[in-house]
C-alpha cells in the first residue's frame, strides 16, 4: 500500500468527515476550540500581565501581556492538536473503529491518517488564528507577522498532531495516554517559555528545553508576531521534529491497525 | 473471470515479545460471479483474517488475492471500488445519523450527491430503517446497527460482498429479510464471501462452503455434497431432552462438528 499514490481527493473526503462532525456539534466545538485559549489569555495575559507590565527579553522591551499572548498561541496549537490526535484518534481507532471502516473503501489507511493529521492541524490553527486576531485587535501583534504565522501554525499543528497520533498508536488503553501527557506535554507547556523567557534558567535545564519542539515553535512565533530576534536554530529543530514525527506516527498507527 | 481468487494465502501475526500466530496457513479458493461462498470454522480459525486480507486491509504474509481479476495489492483502489465490506466488529461511525452515515460512505466511493441520496434511501427502505433515518447510530439497538452496517456495505453496488458474520444479533425476521436481499443481489451477479456460525444459514445461502480449522481448509464443497460425503447421509439419533430421542437426517452442523471436533484435532495436527 505504501507504493500506492496518495490521493489528495481522498484525504479531503476524510477531512470532510471531521469537519462535518465538528459543524454538527457546534456548541461543543466552539467551547473546546476557543474557550480554553481565552481563559489562559484572560488570566495570564490581562490578569498577570497588568501586574507585571513591561519585561526585558534579550534586550527587547515588551509588555508581559504581549509576551504571554504569543505563548498562548503556541500552547493552543500544542494542546488542541495533541489532545485531539491522541484521545480523539484513540477513540476513532479503538472504540469506533472508523479508521478500519473507511480503510476498506477506495480510501486507504494512509489517506485516513493524513486526513486525521490535517484535520487536527486545521482545528488547532483555527484556534491559534483566533488568539492571534485578538493580539492584533489589542495592538500587541503585527498584522503582517500574523499573516505569515497562519500557514506556519498549521505546520506546527501537524507536528503536534503527529505526536498525538504516535502516542495513540503506542497506547494500550486510553488511560495510558496520560503518561506522555503528564510526563512530556504538560512539563513542556510549563517550561518551554509560554509564561517566562528562558534566558534566566540554569544551563542544563536550558539545554534540555532548547530541543523540545514547543520551544522552537514559540521562538518562531515571537519572531513573527512580536518582532523578536530571529533564532536560526528554531526552524531547524522544529523541522527536525516534523521530519521525525509525521512519518513515524503514521507508521506506528498503520503497524497497530494493519497487523 | 472469478469474482475472487485466493491462492495459497498465509497470514502470520507477529507482535513484539509474543510468539508468532499463524492465523492462516495456505488457504486457496475461488468464487464465481453470483456465487455465495461460506467460510465456516471455530472461533480463531482464521475466517476474519482471511477476509481482512481479501479487502486489502491486511498484507498477506504469502499468497495472492485477486478481486474481480485485479490483484488487490497492486490495484487496491480499483478493486475496492467494486468491493463491499461488513466487518465482524461494529464499525459504524457513531457521530452520524443513519442516512448521513450512508451518504458519507458513498462519498468515499466518489458517488455523486444525488445518486448517493437515492441509493441511501433505497437501502434504508430495503433494510426497513427508513423511518429512523435521522436517528443517531448511538440510539439504535444492536440488531438495527448490524442492519445498518450491512446496508452500508452495499452502498457502492459491490460486485463482491464480504460479510463477516452479518446476521449475529439479528432477529429471525431481519435475518430472513437480509437473506432475501442477498438473494436479489446475487441474481444481478454479486458474489458473496460469507462467514457465519449458523449452520442453517450456511446451508441455505451458500453454494459452497469451506470449513476452516486452525488456518487451513479441511473441507470445501457444496453443503449437500459435504453432508453425504462426510456423514454418508446417515440418520442421526439423539436425545434432545431427557427421555426424548429423535432420529433426523444429518446436516451441515454434523459435518462441521465432525471435521472440527476435538477428536479430529489430533489427527489433523499430525498430518499438518
Ligand atoms: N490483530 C491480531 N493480532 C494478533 N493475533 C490476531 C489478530 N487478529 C486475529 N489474531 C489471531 O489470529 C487467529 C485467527 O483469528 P480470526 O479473527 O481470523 O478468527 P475467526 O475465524 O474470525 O474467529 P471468530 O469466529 O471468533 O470470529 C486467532 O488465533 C486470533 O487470536
Ligand atoms: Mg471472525
Amino acid at each position: 500500500m505504501g507504493r500506492l499514490m496518495i490521493s489528495l481527493g481522498s484525504i479531503y473526503l476524510v477531512w470532510k468527515r471531521y469537519a462535518y462532525v465538528y459543524r454538527k456539534n457546534m456548541a461543543f466545538a466552539v467551547i473546546t476550540t476557543f474557550v480554553e485559549p481565552f481563559l489562559y489569555l484572560a488570566s495570564f495575559g490581562f490578569g498577570l500581565g497588568s501586574v507585571i507590565g513591561i519585561i526585558d527579553v534579550g534586550g527587547i522591551q515588551v509588555s508581559y501581556r504581549a509576551f504571554v499572548l504569543a505563548g498562548i498561541v503556541g500552547q493552543t496549537i500544542l494542546f488542541q492538536s495533541f489532545f485531539e490526535a491522541a484521545y480523539g484518534s484513540f477513540v476513532r481507532m479503538y472504540y469506533q473503529k472508523i479508521f478500519q471502516a473507511i480503510a476498506v473503501t477506495p480510501v486507504t489507511i494512509e489517506e485516513v491518517l493524513w486526513g486525521e493529521i490535517i484535520w487536527d492541524a486545521s482545528r488547532s490553527s483555527t484556534s491559534a488564528v483566533a488568539v492571534m486576531l485578538i493580539g492584533v485587535a489589542i495592538g500587541d501583534f503585527s498584522i503582517l507577522g500574523v499573516l505569515c504565522a497562519i500557514p506556519i501554525c498549521f505546520l506546527f499543528g501537524m507536528i503536534f498532531a503527529s505526536l498525538g497520533l504516535l502516542v495513540s498508536a503506542k497506547s494500550q488503553s486510553i488511560d495510558s495516554i496520560s503518561y506522555p501527557q503528564y510526563l512530556f506535554i504538560i512539563p513542556m507547556f510549563l517550561f518551554s517559555g509560554v509564561f517566562f523567557p528562558l534566558t534566566n534558567l540554569p544551563n542544563l535545564i536550558h539545554k534540555i528545553i532548547f530541543i523540545l519542539p514547543l520551544t522552537s515553535v514559540l521562538s518562531v512565533l515571537r519572531t513573527l508576531v512580536l518582532g523578536f530576534t530571529f533564532e536560526w536554530w528554531a526552524p531547524i529543530i522544529i523541522s527536525g521534529w516534523g521530519i521525525l514525527l509525521i512519518p513515524l506516527a503514521r507508521k506506528a498507527m498503520i503497524k497497530r491497525l494493519v497487523a | 473471470m472469478s469474482s475472487l481468487s485466493v491462492i495459497d494465502l498465509y497470514k502470520n501475526y507477529s507482535r513484539k515479545n509474543r510468539p508468532v500466530v499463524e492465523a492462516v496457513r495456505g488457504i486457496s479458493f475461488d468464487i464465481k460471479p453470483g456465487e455465495c461462498f461460506g467460510l465456516l470454522g471455530p472461533n480463531g480459525a482464521g475466517k476474519s483474517t482471511t477476509m481482512k486480507c481479501v479487502t486489502g486491509f491486511y498484507h498477506p504474509s504469502k499468497g495472492s488475492i485477486k478481486v474481480l481479476g485485479l490483484d488487490i495489492a497492486a490495484n487496491l483502489r480499483d478493486a475496492r471500488m467494486k468491493l463491499g465490506v461488513c466487518h465482524q466488529d461494529d464499525t459504524l461511525d457513531t457521530d452520524f445519523a443513519m442516512l448521513d452515515q450512508l451518504l458519507q460512505f458513498a462519498s468515499f466511493f466518489r458517488i455523486d450527491k444525488k445518486e448517493a441520496l437515492l441509493r441511501s434511501e433505497k437501502l434504508l427502505k430495503r433494510f426497513d430503517l427508513l423511518e429512523r433515518k435521522k436517528d443517531l447510530v448511538e440510539s439504535l439497538s444492536g440488531g438495527l446497527r448490524r442492519r445498518l452496517q450491512v446496508a452500508r456495505s452495499l452502498i457502492n453496488n459491490p460486485e463482491l460482498l464480504v460479510l463477516d458474520e452479518p446476521t449475529t444479533g439479528l432477529d429471525p425476521e431481519s435475518r430472513r429479510s437480509l437473506w432475501e436481499i442477498l438473494c436479489e443481489e446475487r441474481k444481478k451477479g454479486m458474489a458473496i464471501l460469507l462467514s457465519t456460525h449458523y449452520m442453517d444459514e450456511a446451508q441455505r445461502l451458500c453454494d459452497r462452503v469451506a470449513i476452516i480449522y486452525k488456518g487451513k481448509i479441511v473441507a470445501c464443497d457444496n453443503p449437500q455434497k459435504l453432508i453425504s460425503d462426510v456423514t454418508n447421509d446417515k440418520m442421526i439419533k439423539e436425545e434432545i431432552r431427557p427421555g426424548i430421542t429423535i432420529e433426523r437426517p444429518s446436516n451441515l452442523e454434523d459435518v462441521y462438528l465432525l471435521l472440527t471436533g476435538v477428536s479430529l484435532a489430533a489427527d489433523l495436527s499430525e498430518g499438518a
